[in-house]
């Protein structure tokens, strides 16, 4: 059975017409949508369809042209992306970005920032300048943090299996792709966000790997109960085994929206996205 | 009365040059994806190559200006061919330094073959003017509002209606679909550097004529504002930066009429900064340049914002550093150095002491934090004239004197870094280039406080505090100062760069769209780079000025920032151990080669441009 849909006051996020034109082009075209929280949602839609823009837009990397777009009742529209990280949103990127000369523990607690120093919504801990002189003295109170902090990125990337522990000195750019992506995920996950975007996180997986990964989502989704997770998947077996609710996009509107079983049965979806791969190889394609 | 009119003609004239340069970079930018510092040099020697046509080949001026024109031109394209096309896969950085290498090298050769004084252009026209109501006009404005004009129509006719200037234009917007297309790429980029260097010969001569002299670093302020010229046009933009450079043209003309000429430059490069503070992507330009590579970066199209990674190939490389026991023990030698050193080589050890500090400075913010400063001999000026101000005005211990010096670099710095750190890669080095050359022009128009081109004399030898107001007067007691103040930076920095924040620099270096997306304030942890390497900086020059009691504008213009910047990049950007190494090489070099004086700008922007060409990671590896 579907989820009820969250009202907008108990929703997590909430996008409330968004839309983002590229010159012509209208990559997310007045879209609303709400998560609740703990929900795990899937967002499909074939090549072009604005998915990775609507993420960009919730994370702030692009502003939106009108709309707004809130998480935990705070308004995310207009605010830096660092500061939306701040308020819980974790992400990772379809081409994955990892820091190419820093080390993967270096690069997991890189997203420990705001447990460090705080930030949006509560105050920051240091201003820089009281910043500098504590990394210089390490006052004990830092040391404490930092050994917390240390805790969570170990346990974090413990989460990956010996994918990425032993591996915690190389360089990030040494790492295989699939690798890469579990660093950025790991990256996202380690300070604890509300709001989980991974875009498309198995592209350029195994059957093997993608599995694997798929599992770790899964076991994520069940371990933070409160954790709510947007999912950008074009393997259609992995959305039907990990999401309890699918939004279909096309040409940056809602084409669709429920249970994966029936929005991936409605027609037209099939006809605007399946119908390119009835071949059956769901996912096999590669997306630049 | 300054006539409107006249201001108007004038600074159409001037903006016709501008245009030309702006021209020259835009098509650079956009076919080869780099700012080319030496474009303002292509424009020096156009002149001066010309110049020695009429005066040594005693050839008539018209057929002087097509072969130095021509010979540009083919300076223009050999120069890609021997040293850009080679590092293309090179980390990103490589065409930036070794540009910016380029342009040295051709300055300071132009300064040994035409001597560094300025020399007179000949001038067939230059008595005939008119006076057109209140308007004066004279040949030359109107021959280069001509030649202008007949460069741009011929130009942009050639850009829309040839097949090869539609290829070429193609080849601008998206180079691999013009390759597949069949055009071909390395072809278009050969005449987009002979183009850039042909309109730079051109730009050259109309300056020779205009002020009827030319000078060897004439590049560096037209080359700056050309760019500026470009930027305001959007940088990749033709049409723009036509209409930038007569903007530019007609801006600067009329605040020189109104306010004085003394403020044209300085005019003129804080436009540059305003523009790039508040419209990064120009006046009618699109294009994101700003730090995050816009929604490009989003769409994974800049897969690093690193200027150390390639496009190509992870650069990897070995790295040296030392730490711990071995760096105390080679911190003991260098204590004993003075015992065995005589007085002339304890001088030098000071002065290698106080660049190492100065390179260590900006290892931080252009290694670390990877924001290429090329201003950071001007913040060395602000910790230098404010402890030479203060050390003469009143009797106060080193200590205090290195505090402040280094407050007001940092600063300085702050105020350079405010603009900088919106910006990304390339633009930076503009940024800070333009911040740099406005404190140098502070330095030397200032005159109440610095008392301008005389610089300040007598800085009294410093007293230390902690060793109850000892006065320092010999070059022992000055090179272990030095090496004190060396080595708690050292230390300090080191901690610095292994905590947390050295962490986020090297995070927001690597990746600023990854990093800020993880929730890293990017622009507050840069400014804080920025103020750590300003304090650091300014504090080297506290000790300068105690060491030689004199100091001059001259100590801090762009030349000495190179050669800092070469130090760094020679031992491995980022890397604390690499920049004393570059420092004390380099500083040895100099002293070694004394004898070849003049050759030593020469000398060091080969070593620049050899070190990018074959070692970009430095000799101890960049980190
Ligand atoms: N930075 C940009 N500049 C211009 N157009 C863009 C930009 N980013 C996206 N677009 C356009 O917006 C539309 C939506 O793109 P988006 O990347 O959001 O699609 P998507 O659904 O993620 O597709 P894919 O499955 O290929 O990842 C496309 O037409 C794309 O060309
Ligand atoms: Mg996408």
């Amino acid at each position: 059975m579907p989820p009820t849909r969250p009202t907008v006051t108990d929703a997590r996020l909430v996008v409330d017409r968004v839309s983002k034109r590229f010159g012509g082009v209208a990559a997310v075209d007045q879209l609303s949508v709400s998560v609740a929280p703990g929900e795990l949602m899937a967002v499909v839609g074939p090549n072009g369809a604005g998915k990775s823009t609507l993420f960009q837009l919730i994370n702030g990397v692009i502003r939106a042209d009108n709309g707004t777009i809130r998480l935990n009742g705070h308004t995310l529209t207009g605010r830096a992306p660092e500061a939306i990280a701040a308020l819980g949103v974790g992400r990772t990127f379809q081409t994955s970005r990892v820091f190419p000369a820093l080390s993967v523990w270096d690069s997991v607690r890189v997203g420990q920032t705001v447990s460090l120093i705080g930030g949006t919504p509560s105050r920051r801990r240091f201003d820089p300048v009281t910043e500098i002189a504590a990394a210089l003295l390490r006052p004990g109170g830092l040391k404490r943090r930092e050994r917390a902090l240390d805790e969570q990125a170990e346990a974090t990337l413990k989460l990956f299996g010996d994918r990425l522990w032993p591996r915690r000195h190389d360089r990030a750019d040494s790492l295989s792709y699939a690798n890469r992506r579990r660093l950025e995920i790991a990256r996202a996950l380690v300070d604890r966000p509300s709001l989980l975007l991974l875009d498309e996180p198995t592209a350029g997986m195994n059957p093997t790997e993608t599995n694997e990964l798929a599992d770790l989502i899964a076991r994520l989704h069940a371990e933070h109960g409160e954790m709510s997770i947007i999912l950008v998947e074009h393997k259609l077996d992995v959305v039907r085994n990990l999401a309890s609710h699918v939004l279909v996009m096309d040409r940056g509107g809602r084409l669709a929206e429920g249970s994966p079983d029936d929005v991936l049965a409605d027609p037209r979806v099939v006809e605007a996205y399946l119908g390119r791969r009835a071949d059956g190889s769901a996912g096999a394609e590669q997306t630049t | 009365m300054v006539d409107f009119f006249s201001q108007i003609i004038n600074g159409l004239a001037i903006g016709n040059v501008y245009a030309l340069l702006a021209i020259g970079f835009a098509l650079v930018f956009g076919v080869a994806n780099l700012i080319n510092f030496a474009q303002g040099s292509l424009f020096m020697l156009g002149g001066y190559l010309t110049f020695t046509g009429v005066s040594y080949l005693g050839l008539p001026l018209l057929p002087a200006a097509l072969l130095g024109i021509l010979l540009t031109t083919g300076i223009g394209v050999a120069l890609d061919w021997a040293c850009l096309r080679p590092i293309q896969r090179g980390p990103r950085i490589a065409p930036l330094l070794a540009t910016l290498a380029l342009a040295v090298i051709i300055d300071s050769t132009a300064e040994l073959v035409w001597s560094p004084n300025t020399q007179g252009f000949p001038n067939p026209m230059a008595d005939q003017a008119w006076t057109v109501g209140n308007a004066f006009i004279s040949a030359v404005d109107l021959l280069i509002l001509a030649t202008g004009i007949v460069c741009i129509v011929s130009l942009t006719l050639f850009l829309k209606y040839t097949w090869t200037g539609r290829a070429l234009r193609a080849t601008a917007m998206d180079p691999e679909a013009a390759q597949q297309m069949g055009v071909n790429v390395a072809a278009m980029r050969t005449l987009t550097f002979g183009l850039a260097g042909l309109l730079g010969g051109i730009g050259g001569v109309l300056i020779g004529l205009y002020y009827q002299s030319i000078w060897p670093t004439m590049g560096i302020p037209f080359g700056l504002k050309g760019f500026t010229a470009a930027l305001l046009g959007g940088i990749s933009s033709i049409p723009g930066a036509i209409a930038g450079g007569l903007l530019l043209g007609i801006f600067e003309s009329l605040t020189s009429g109104y306010l004085g000429s003394l403020y044209r430059n300085m005019v003129a490069y804080s436009l540059l900064l305003l523009v790039l503070f508040f419209r990064p992507q120009g006046l009618f330009g699109a294009r994101g340049l700003d730090a995050l590579g816009g929604a490009q970066a989003a769409a994974g199209m800049v897969p690093s914002t690193s200027l150390m990674a390639s496009a190509f190939s992870p650069v990897t490389s070995r790295i040296y550093t030392l730490a711990g026991w071995p760096a105390l023990a080679v911190l003991v030698l260098a204590v004993l150095y003075p015992f065995v050193a005589d007085r002339t080589w304890e001088h030098i050890g000071t002065l290698a002491a106080i660049f190492s500090l100065l390179a260590v400075s900006l290892t931080v913010v252009a290694g670390s934090a990877g924001q290429i400063s090329v201003g950071h001999a001007a913040l060395f000026g602000v910790g230098a004239y404010t402890a030479a101000l203060l050390g003469v005005a009143c009797d106060l211990p080193i200590e205090l004197l290195l505090v402040a010096a280094g407050t007001m670099g940092a600063i300085a710095a702050i105020a350079c870094g405010v603009v900088a750190v919106r910006l990304s890669g390339h633009v930076i080095v503009m940024a800070t280039l333009a911040s740099g050359l406005i404190l140098h022009s502070v330095f030397l128009s200032w005159i109440d406080v610095t008392r301008g081109p005389m610089g300040v004399r007598g800085i009294p030898p410093p007293s230390v505090g902690l060793l109850g107001g000892f006065s320092i007067t010999d070059n022992a007691g000055h090179y272990w100062l030095s090496l004190a103040v060396l080595a708690l930076a050292l230390f300090l920095t080191g901690r610095l760069l292994q905590s947390n924040v050295g962490r986020t620099w090297r995070a927001i270096r690597e990746d600023r769209l990854a990093a800020v997306a993880a929730g890293v304030p990017a622009v507050r942890y840069l400014l804080m780079a920025f103020a750590v390497s300003g304090f650091l900086a300014g504090a080297a020059g506290a000790l300068y000025a105690h060491l030689l009691a004199f100091i001059a504008p001259g100590d801090f213009f762009i030349l000495a920032s190179f050669i800092v910047l070469t130090m760094v990049v020679l031992g491995g950007l980022g890397n604390l151990t690499g920049a004393v190494f570059g420092a004390v090489l380099l500083i040895v070099l100099t002293e070694v080669l004394r004898e070849f004086g003049e050759f030593r700008m020469v000398a060091y922007g080969l070593v620049l441009l050899l070190a990018i060409m074959f070692r970009p990671n430095g000799l101890l590896g960049s980190k």
